[in-house]
C-alpha cells in the first residue's frame, strides 16, 4: 500500500526493457525490483549491505540494491540475474557455475552471478587470489566458496580461450 | 562438468536444480505472492528478562494500512500453548522440563527478541512503522545468563512452573568407570568449552499462511527442512486438524538443522491468517534472525581422563552443562543434545569406560536449535582430550591418535554402547592424512619457521557418524525418525516420478535420487522427475532432510523401489510382447528382448497403453505402475574420516591463515562426488567461521551484542581455504546400499582440527587451548600479548 503523499512513479530500464511502477519514495531498489516488478531473482540476505545477495548491475556497476532507494535508480539501466540468459541458453558465467557445481541452496547465487559478471567485464583474467578478493563481499553459507571460485575461473578461462 | 554416461551413480552429474537457481527462477519463501496477501512484523523484547506489564497497541491500530495487531492475550484467545518435544517422545524422559509457551509472550519476556506483538498490515514497511507505535511496559527481572547463574538457586527461574532453571539432567555410566581410573597411571583434568554460534542460513526463517474458510483448509508455504513437522505440531495449538493442513516448500535457502523446528512465530502467523481469513506473510529479517532465529552449541565440560603412560585414554568422566536458552525447540529440545554430546565422546576411541553427567539449563538467551552435528561438542571434547594427553606426555598428537583410535576388526569390536565398529576406517584415514601432510617434514619446517619467528601448527581430528550405524546384534537401533518411505511411479507419459519425503535445501536430491533411479531402472536420467515439498503428496516424515540421512535412507529407498518398479514394468511388458519377463531388459527407457533385436517397447508406449488401451492387457494383470518403498537402512555403516590442517598464526595481529586443509573421508560410495565434496567443504567453512569469527554473544546483563553481520562475522572467500578431499576405500557392509551420509561431518570434526592446529602453532608460548572460539583477541591472550580478561 502506498500513500498518495509519499508515492511516486518510478521508471527505469531493467534488463533492456523500459519498466515503471508506482512505489513509496522510501522503497529500496531491491524491494522495487522484487515487489514492484516481480523480479524475485534478486535476493535479500541481510538488508544491511554486508551479504551481497541483492547485487545487481546499475549502469554496468555492481551495487547492493538493498542500500539504494528505487528513486536513486530513476532513468538508469539495471541488470538483474533474470536478464542474463538468452532463452534456455545460460550466460557464460551461469554456464560455468553450472559446470563447476558452484552452488548448493542457491540463495546467495544471484548475488555471486552479478558480482562475477561485473568482475569479468573489468578484469577478464583474474588470478584465483584476485577472484577470492573480489568475491569477499558476498556471503555464501553452503559451499565454502571453492566451487564458486572454480566457476569464476572456468568462466574466465573460457572467455579468454 | 559431467554428462550422464552409462552409469549415473558415481559421476558428478550436473545438477538439475542449477538452471533454475542460476537464472533467478528458484522459488524461495519470500517469492511467494498470494492474492490479498498481508505482511507481518513482530515486536520483540528489548529486555532479557522481565514481567510484561502491558502492551498498548491502540496507536498502532490507528495507522492507515494496519489490519490487525495481536498480543499474547490474543494468542491465549486464539491458540493453545505448545508443549515442545512431545511428538519426539521427550515427555517420556524422566526429569525433562518441557514448559509450554504461546506464539507471543504472555506474562513474561525471557530473552532479547522474545516476540511480544504481531502487526499485520498491507505492506511490510507499514507493519514495521506500526511496531514503533506500540507501547510496552516491562518490569525488569534479574537476568540469568551464565552457567553459574542458571545453576544458582538464588536466581529467578525463567519458568515458574519448573521451579528452577534446570532443564534436564541425566547420568550415564558405561563400563567400569572406577576400575578404569584405578588402573590409570595418571589422571588429567581440564575444563573445555564451546561458545554459542548458529546455523545462520542465507535465507532466514519465514512462512506464508493462508486459510480457505470454504474448504476449511490451512495452506502454509514455509522455509523448512521438514514440511510434515508443521502439520504434525500445529494442530493442537491452532485447532486445525492435521488433515486440513497442507505445507508447501519449494526451494529452501539453507537450514543446517535450524529449519527442522517449528517456531513460535509459525504458530502466531498461522493463527493470525486463520483469524483474518487472509493470507499473511512473515519473512524474518537478518537482525531478527541473528538475535532469535535459533542459536546452537554453548556447552562446557569438566573432563577427567584416566590415562596410561603409553598415552591411552582408558576411561573418562565428563560433567557437561549445556545452556539451552529460554524456550525449547520443538520437536527436538536442545536439552537432549547434552546427552547426545557425551554419548558421542567415544567416537572411534578405544575407551573402556565412560561416566558422564549431562545437565541442561535455562537462561535468558535465544532458543538452542540443532546445528549440523548437534552432538559435535562430544567429538570436540574427545579430540581436545587426545591433544591434552599428547602434550602432557610429550608425545606427538599423531602418535597418541594411533594408540587410541580403533583398528578395524581388532578389539574392541564395538563401542561402549554396543554399536559395532563394523567396517570402520578411521586408522586408514589417519595414515593417509599423515602421508598427505608429510608430518615428519612438517615438523622440521615448523622448527625452522619458529626460528624465524613464524608460527606454524598442524592439527588433526577424527569422527564417526552412523547414518544409520551398523546394526547391533542384527537389530536396527530404535530411531525416532524411522524408516524412509518413497513413492515411485511410471506416469501416463512414461516418465518416472519419484516422490520423496526429503526436503532438499541445497543437497541436490532432485539430481541424486534421479541418478540412483536411472541406473536401477534403466531409464534415461532426463526421463525422471523428483517431487518433494508438498505434504498432500509426500510420505510423512518426522525429519525431512537432516541428520545426514538422505544418502543412505533416501537413496536406499529409491534403489529398492526402482527395482520393484522395474519388475512391474517388465511383467507388463512381458504380457504385451508375449515374451518371458526373464528375457526382457530395460535400458535407455525402452524394454527389449535379449537376443531378439528389433523388438522394442519404449516405456512411454507401455505407459500409454496402460493409460488409454487397458483392454490390450490380459484380465487380472497388475497394471498399477506405482510402488511404495519402505527402507530401514539395511546393514548401515559408518561415515567418518580425518581432517588435518596446517595453519600459520600471526602473533602480532592474532590472525590465523590456512596453509593447507586436507580431508580424508570415508562416506561409502558417493552418488555424486561433486555434491559430496560440496557438503564436506561447506561444513568445514562453517567450522572456520565458528572457531575464528562467529559468536552469538550476550553481555553479562543478557543483552544480545551480535545482532548484525558487522558484529556476527561470517567467513568469506578470503578466509576459507581450498579444501582437499580424499576418499579412502570403503568397506561395503550392505549388499546394495553403501551410500553414507556426509552432510554433518565437516562441521563435526573441523573445529577440533583447527583448534588443534592453532594450539600446536602456539606451543612455544605454552598456550593451552581449552575452548573453541579463537578470534584474534583470544589468540593475543594465548600468546601473552594482552592480559587475559
Ligand atoms: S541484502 Fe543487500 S547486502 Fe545483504
Ligand atoms: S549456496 Fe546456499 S548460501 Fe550459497
Amino acid at each position: 500500500m502506498t500513500s498518495p503523499l509519499t508515492s511516486t512513479d518510478i521508471s527505469l530500464r531493467v534488463n533492456g526493457e523500459e519498466r515503471s511502477a508506482t512505489a513509496d519514495v522510501r522503497t529500496t531498489l531491491a524491494d522495487f525490483l522484487r515487489e514492484g516488478l516481480g523480479l524475485t531473482g534478486t535476493h535479500l540476505g541481510c538488508e544491511h549491505g554486508v551479504c551481497g545477495a541483492c547485487t545487481v548491475l546499475l549502469d554496468g556497476a555492481a551495487v547492493r540494491s538493498c542500500l539504494l532507494l528505487a528513486v536513486q535508480a530513476r532513468g538508469a539501466e539495471v541488470t538483474t540475474v533474470e536478464g542474463l540468459a538468452e532463452g534456455d541458453r545460460l550466460h557464460p558465467v551461469q554456464q560455468a557455475f553450472h559446470d563447476s557445481h558452484a552452488f548448493q541452496c542457491g540463495f546467495c547465487t544471484p548475488g555471486f552471478v552479478m558480482t562475477t559478471v561485473a568482475l569479468l567485464a573489468e578484469e577478464p583474467t583474474p588470478s584465483r587470489e584476485r577472484i577470492r578478493e573480489c568475491l569477499s563481499g558476498n556471503v555464501c553459507r553452503c559451499t565454502g566458496y571453492q566451487s564458486i571460485v572454480d566457476g569464476v575461473a572456468l568462466a574466465a578461462s573460457r572467455d579468454a580461450g | 562438468m559431467t554428462e550422464v554416461g552409462a552409469r549415473a551413480v558415481g559421476a558428478s552429474v550436473r545438477r538439475v536444480e542449477d538452471p533454475r537457481i542460476l537464472t533467478g527462477r528458484g522459488r524461495y519463501l519470500d517469492d511467494v505472492v498470494l492474492p490479498g496477501m498481508l505482511h507481518a512484523a513482530f515486536l520483540r523484547s528489548y529486555a532479557p528478562h522481565g514481567r510484561l506489564l502491558s502492551v498498548d497497541v491502540a496507536e498502532a491500530l490507528e495507522l492507515p494500512g494496519v489490519v490487525a495487531v495481536y498480543t499474547g492475550a490474543d494468542m491465549q484467545r486464539l491458540t493453545e500453548p505448545g508443549k515442545p518435544g512431545v511428538i519426539a517422545g521427550m515427555d517420556q524422559m524422566p526429569g525433562m522440563a518441557l514448559p509450554a509457551s504461546y506464539g507471543l509472550a504472555v506474562d513474561k519476556v525471557r530473552h532479547v527478541g522474545d516476540p511480544i506483538a504481531l502487526v499485520v498490515a498491507e505492506s511490510r514497511y507499514l507493519a514495521e512503522d506500526a511496531l514503533e507505535l506500540i507501547e510496552v511496559d516491562i518490569e525488569p527481572l534479574e537476568a540469568v545468563v551464565s552457567y553459574a547463574d542458571a545453576l544458582d538457586p538464588a536466581k529467578p527461574p525463567l519458568f515458574e512452573e519448573v521451579g528452577s532453571n534446570l532443564a534436564f539432567q541425566m547420568e550415564l555410566p558405561l563400563g567400569d568407570v572406577d576400575g578404569a581410573f584405578a588402573r590409570a597411571d595418571r589422571v588429567l583434568t581440564a575444563t573445555i568449552s564451546v561458545h554459542r554460534h548458529h546455523p545462520n542460513p542465507m535465507e532466514t526463517r519465514g512462512i506464508v499462511a493462508s486459510w480457505d474458510s470454504a474448504a476449511q483448509k490451512l495452506t502454509l508455504h514455509a522455509s523448512t527442512q521438514s514440511p510434515h513437522m508443521l502439520r504434525l505440531l500445529l494442530p493442537p495449538q491452532i485447532g486445525v486438524p492435521m488433515e486440513q493442513i497442507r505445507v508447501l516448500a519449494a526451494d529452501v535457502g539453507g537450514g543446517f538443522g535450524l529449519k527442522n523446528s517449528v517456531f513460535r512465530e509459525d504458530v502466531a502467523v498461522a493463527a493470525a491468517a486463520k483469524d483474518l481469513g487472509r493470507p499473511v506473510k512473515w519473512v524474518e529479517d537478518r537482525l531478527e534472525h541473528l538475535a532469535t532465529g535459533g542459536h546452537a552449541r554453548e556447552e562446557k565440560a569438566d573432563v577427567e581422563l584416566a590415562v596410561t603412560d603409553d598415552g591411552r585414554i582408558i576411561g573418562a568422566r565428563l560433567d557437561l552443562v549445556l545452556n539451552v536458552g529460554a524456550y525449547l525447540a520443538d520437536p527436538f529440545p536442545g536439552s537432549t543434545m547434552a546427552m547426545a554430546a557425551v554419548m558421542f565422546f567415544q567416537g572411534p576411541m578405544k575407551l573402556e569406560a565412560l561416566g558422564a553427567k549431562a545437565t541442561s539449563v535455562f537462561s535468558n538467551k535465544a532458543t538452542y536449535v540443532s546445528y549440523r552435528g548437534p552432538w559435535a561438542t562430544g567429538d570436540f571434547l574427545r579430540e581436545r582430550s587426545l591433544d591434552i594427553v599428547a602434550r602432557e606426555l610429550g608425545l606427538d598428537p599423531v602418535e597418541v591418535r594411533r594408540r587410541n583410535y580403533v583398528v578395524r576388526d581388532e578389539s574392541p569390536l564395538a563401542m561402549l554402547t554396543g554399536t559395532p565398529y563394523l567396517g570402520v576406517t578411521t586408522r586408514e584415514c589417519l595414515e593417509e592424512a599423515v602421508r598427505l601432510l608429510d608430518v615428519p617434514a612438517f615438523r622440521e619446517r615448523q622448527e625452522a619457521a619458529r626460528a624465524e619467528g613464524r608460527y606454524l601448527g598442524l592439527g588433526l581430528a577424527a569422527y564417526l557418524e552412523g547414518a544409520p550405524p551398523p546394526k547391533t546384534n542384527g537389530e536396527r537401533q530404535a530411531d525416532i525418525v524411522g524408516d524412509e518411505t518413497t513413492y515411485l511411479a511410471v506416469d501416463e507419459r512414461g516418465r518416472v516420478v519419484i516422490t520423496t519425503r526429503q526436503q532438499p535445501h541445497g543437497q541436490g536430491h532432485q539430481t541424486t535420487l534421479a541418478q540412483v533411479a536411472a541406473d536401477e531402472l534403466g531409464v534415461r536420467f532426463t526421463d525422471i522427475d523428483v517431487l518433494w515439498g508438498d505434504t498432500d503428496i509426500t510420505p510423512v516424515a518426522l525429519i525431512g532432510t537432516g541428520g545426514s540421512r538422505a544418502a543412505t535412507m533416501a537413496n536406499g529407498s529409491v534403489l529398492h523401489g526402482s527395482r520393484a518398479l522395474k519388475a512391474k514394468v517388465l511383467a507388463l511388458a512381458a504380457e504385451l510382447l508375449e515374451a518371458d519377463a526373464g528375457d526382457l531388459e530395460l535400458a535407455d527407457s525402452t524394454v527389449s528382448v535379449r537376443g531378439t533385436p528389433g523388438i522394442a517397447l519404449p516405456l512411454a508406449e507401455l505407459a500409454r497403453i496402460v493409460a488409454t488401451e487397458p483392454e490390450r492387457l490380459p484380465d487380472g494383470v497388475d497394471a498399477d505402475l506405482r510402488i511404495t518403498e519402505v527402507f530401514d537402512g539395511g546393514e548401515g555403516g559408518w561415515s567418518g574420516g580425518v581432517h588435518a590442517c596446517v595453519v600459520e598464526v600471526d602473533v602480532e595481529t592474532g590472525l590465523v591463515a590456512f596453509e593447507r586443509y586436507v580431508v580424508v573421508e570415508d562416506c561409502g560410495l558417493p552418488v555424486n562426488p561433486a555434491i559430496v565434496e560440496g557438503q564436506i567443504r561447506g561444513g568445514v567453512a562453517q567450522a572456520v567461521g565458528a572457531v575464528l569469527l562467529e559468536h552469538a554473544a550476550y553481555d553479562e546483563d543478557g543483552q544480545f551484542v551480535a545482532a548484525s553481520f558487522l558484529d556476527y562475522l561470517m567467513p568469506t572467500s578470503t578466509l576459507v581455504p581450498d579444501i582437499e578431499v580424499h576418499h579412502v576405500q570403503t568397506v561395503l557392509n550392505d549388499p546394495d546400499v553403501n551410500f553414507r551420509g556426509v552432510g554433518e561431518g565437516g562441521m563435526i570434526v573441523a573445529p577440533a582440527a583447527i583448534t588443534s592446529a592453532i594450539e600446536d602453532a602456539l606451543a612455544p608460548f605454552g598456550a593451552q587451548v581449552r575452548e573453541q572460539h579463537l578470534p584474534p583477541s583470544r589468540i593475543l591472550e594465548l600468546v601473552g600479548t594482552v592480559p587475559v580478561r
